[in-house]
């Protein structure tokens, strides 16, 4: 696709105009010009700051535009924007252990230890997609100007549909390994009650082995308990993301609506902002009408009483 | 892809290179060029996070935003940018202009800038509405002035005429491609606008326009909408068409505030990019359409049935997973279920069945007295409006406009007898416009013997589906180009150009709007011969109510002064 760049001759026809305009003050007292120190991609994901360009200080240039600091909700959207990079962090490590460990071990004391390991992440990590998802709704608490607004909502949504993705994949993760753990489990006492048939076909031939199995079986029952346990907390977990996501749902945009339409948002801006002004003015007027009617009615009640005065002084002379 | 895709690359560029938080200032026509390109949700992810429109007054001052421009070149936004740039709200600007800036615009920009906010200028040439893939439109206002007489009043047509250039150079800066330019013999504006064209990209801007040439020069064929009034006058049964035609769709979005009782479905939007039931049925016909609704209906309704049987834990977090999807899909259904209702409705109500059975016939067999007893039966039936009424007579007139004359003035008297809203000179008025002498072309396949033994061999063989038996002129036309026998007659090339062999990338323009019709042809005819890749863009899109307001308002200026 073919595009010119203007800018040369813009610049060029800019900085001749410049010289040619009278020197004249500049027109409103913008004070000091302050040196934005941080605008910190909301992105966070390449590497966490960027430097904005800052505007010249040098004083011989007249209405220089000073880019201002930004108001302090777009600190919590930084926040958040970092608690997600943690999270994605958090979920590669637990990514890591999960596989870890679905391998098969043949030392209980690690397998205990990694588990409580990878419970511990698990919960870490819903705890920051939970701290995320009610700084989100910090978000939008206060009422600012309605531009003020519409940008806060935009953000919100933003960072709601990253979050919303975040936890859909944490959740699958989590169902994934409850999946294998199942199947490993359902494997485990398959081979079990394999080798205890197998055993018991044995019997006739040996049946010294009989008190081996029996403890071999008694083990694999406490380990299989053990993993029930597993698999019922991580079901808890999955709840918990579940009322996040539902808490988010209402926050995200759906795709292919009308609602993610920029024209129908745009529009929306615009239609509240007239009817707002004629409700203002409705308002206004009927104010108006109000206080002229009791004038009015006033009025005409002070003229009844005079011609009733009237008419009685009349009557008694 | 191809014509919604240059403008979202050219959108995607525009804000990829700018980092950090951004407002997007449109005005009202690149508003609609964005809309239909990219979504909301798009724009937030490249962390635009507010739109607003030039013309906007507010004074907020937000500098840590950086502003993006994207505008038109014409006068009212440079006055805007005035306005905008004397107290600039935002800590930068990136102008980006839809078209060619003129020079003195470039100076008048930088006597704006006193404050040095702007950080570059540059001209991205996306200033066309891309609907669908292969069809583009410019939603000119004033349409109807391309049916009145150059000479006229050439003032009023000179914003036209520059809107249609600017569109259709712009969507070949956009392709990166000069074409060789044919128009339509008997339209007057059609070679008006074909030598300013050609003006623009062999002389004025030729270093522009200096791309890389292939062997066979693509083509810009530039015809009239006059040369083809049948088109629009006729009821549509594919789903995209039929939906204009019925309701109305406006920049891939219907509104159906005054149908539906569901508040949910008050505005829907039907584009093929984003919704793929859309994309796989929009140019099928009523009846196929209804099955697949159903079908979609009944895969809904198995997977709600199995969302509300939730039995264990598992189930529980199998739901919760799939809800965002469940949700979209639910949206989904009901749209094209309310669109469904909404036409089916009616279709019964305005008996469109047996109106548009007779409108095909007028359009495709010629048999005169048949025809008239077939419009006869027709007039009586009850829920039968004045529009369909107006249109079967149209529709006769132009087929018959020479056999019988006395049968057509016999025509408008009744239509004036029975207090049509609509003026019964319409009538006359239309065949003045594009009657037969006007028309390039053959619209009826009626004018040689070729052709007349080729429409009479279809005839015998009969069709597939009563309801859309008509091929608009456009196939015709294509089916011409792609064999490169193309009149040159009929569509004469501009200067000194010519074409050997068959041109690979074609643009149709139609002077005075397209029609859903046409753009179902060119996508089919896209989809059969890979060879030849064809793109169909007009001024407005029409369905037979604009088409008729359009020469309502011919006739009124006509006769406000006497042309």
């Amino acid at each position: 696709m073919a595009t010119r760049n203007r800018t040369a001759l813009f610049r060029k026809y800019r900085t001749a105009l410049q010289q040619v305009r009278p020197a004249s003050a500049s027109t409103s007292a913008q004070g000091a010009v302050v040196e934005l120190s941080n605008a910190p991609l909301l992105r966070g994901a390449a590497s966490g700051y960027n430097r904005l360009s800052t505007v010249d200080v040098d004083g011989s240039r007249e209405g220089v535009v000073s880019v201002g600091l930004p108001p302090p909700w777009v600190d919590v959207s930084e926040e958040v924007a970092i608690d997600m990079q943690k999270i994605r962090s958090k979920m590669g490590e637990l990514a890591k252990a999960h596989a870890r460990a679905l391998m098969p071990t043949f030392d209980d004391i690690k397998g205990k230890g990694q588990e409580h390991n990878i419970e511990l992440m698990s919960q870490d990590i819903t705890r920051l997609l939970k701290k995320c998802e009610q700084k989100l709704r910090q978000l939008s608490q206060d009422r600012g100007h309605s531009e003020d607004m519409k940008l806060r909502v935009n953000v919100q949504r933003s960072l709601a549909t990253d979050l919303q993705t975040l936890s859909v994949e944490f959740r699958k993760h989590q169902k994934g390994y409850l999946q294998r753990l199942q199947q490993q489990q359902q494997q485990e006492r398959a081979s079990i009650t394999a080798s205890y048939e197998r055993g018991k076909e044995d019997e006739f031939y040996d049946p010294g082995f009989n008190e081996q199995q029996m403890s071999r079986l008694k083990k694999a029952e406490v380990l299989s308990e053990e993993r029930e346990k597993e698999v019922q907390q991580i079901m808890e977990s999955v709840n918990d993301l579940a009322q996040i996501m539902k808490d988010l749902s209402t926050l995200v945009i759906d795709q292919g609506t009308i609602v993610d339409r920029i024209d129908y948002n745009v529009q929306q801006v615009a239609t509240s902002i007239e009817q707002g002004v004629r409700e203002l003015e409705q308002a206004e007027r009927t104010q108006k009408k109000g206080d002229m009617v009791f004038c009015v009615m006033v009025l005409i009640a002070l003229c009844v009483f005079m011609i009733c005065v009237l008419i009685f002084k009349k009557l008694v002379l | 892809m191809v014509l919604v895709a240059a403008v979202r690359d050219y959108v995607s560029k525009m804000l990829s290179d700018i980092a950090g938080m951004k407002v997007f200032v449109l005005d009202a026509q690149t508003l609609a060029i964005v809309s239909v390109a990219t979504s909301q949700s798009e724009l937030l992810q490249k962390e635009v996070f507010l739109v607003e429109k030039a013309e906007s007054t507010s004074s907020e001052p937000m500098t840590h935003l950086k502003a993006v421009c994207f505008l038109r070149p014409t006068a009212e936004n440079m006055q805007n940018l005035k306005e905008i740039l004397g107290q600039p709200r935002f800590g930068e600007y990136h102008l980006f202009f839809s078209n060619i800036l003129k020079t003195n615009f470039v100076q008048n920009l930088a006597d704006f800038d006193q404050h040095e906010a702007v950080q570059q200028v540059q001209e991205f040439y996306a200033d066309f509405i891309a609907l669908d893939p292969y069809h583009f439109t410019l939603n000119t206002p004033s349409n109807h002035l391309y049916m009145v007489p150059l000479l006229f009043d050439p003032t009023k047509i000179q914003p036209l005429c520059e809107r249609i250039i600017e569109g259709v150079s712009s969507v070949f800066l956009a392709l990166k491609k000069r074409p060789v330019i044919r128009y339509s013999r008997n339209s007057e504006i059609a070679r008006r606008i074909a030598q300013d064209a050609a003006r623009l990209m062999y002389e004025q801007e030729a270093a522009l326009f200096d791309f890389r040439r292939t062997e066979v020069l693509p083509l810009l064929l530039i015809i009239d909408r006059r040369d083809d009034p049948v088109t629009p006058l006729l009821n549509q049964w594919t789903y995209q068409a039929m939906v204009h035609e019925l309701i109305g769709i406006q920049d891939n979005k219907v509104d159906l505030r005054e149908y539906s009782r569901v508040p949910k479905d008050q505005q829907v939007v039907l584009s093929s990019e984003q919704d793929p039931f859309f994309r796989s049925n929009m140019f099928e016909n009523f009846g196929d359409l209804g099955m697949n609704v159903k079908k979609m209906v009944d895969t809904f309704q198995s997977q709600h049935k199995s969302n509300q049987n939730i039995q264990s834990l598992e189930d529980m977090a199998r739901f919760v997973e799939n809800y965002p999807e469940f949700r979209k899909m639910q949206g989904n259904v009901s749209k094209h279920v309310a669109l469904m209702t909404e036409m089916s409705r009616l279709v019964d109500e305005r008996k469109l069945m047996s109106v548009s059975q007779a409108e095909q016939e007028l359009a495709c067999h010629s048999s005169q007295a048949a025809a008239l007893d077939e419009l006869n039966v027709q007039w009586e039936l009850p829920g039968v409006t004045d529009d369909e009424k107006l249109r079967l007579a149209m529709l006769y007139a132009l087929r018959y406009e020479r056999e019988n004359p006395q049968q057509l003035q016999e025509l408008v008297d009744r239509l004036n007898a029975g207090r049509s809203k609509y003026n019964s000179n319409l009538l006359y008025s239309l065949l003045k416009q594009a009657g037969e002498e006007k028309r390039t072309g053959d619209l009826f396949s009626n004018r040689d013997l070729f052709n007349r033994a080729r429409t009479m061999a279809r005839g015998l063989k009969g069709v597939e589906n009563v309801y859309t038996q008509h091929q608009p002129l456009v196939f015709h036309l294509i089916e011409s180009i792609a064999k490169g026998r193309l009149k040159d007659a009929d569509y004469p090339f501009v200067g000194n150009h010519a074409q050997q062999g068959k041109p690979q990338d074609v643009v149709i323009f139609i002077i005075g709007g397209t029609t859903y019709a046409e753009s179902r042809v060119v996508a089919l005819q896209n989809a059969a011969n890979p060879g030849t890749r064809v793109l169909l863009g007009g001024t407005v899109v029409h369905n037979s109510k604009s088409f008729l307001r359009d020469l309502e308002e011919v006739q009124r200026v006509g006769r406000a002064s006497i042309y």
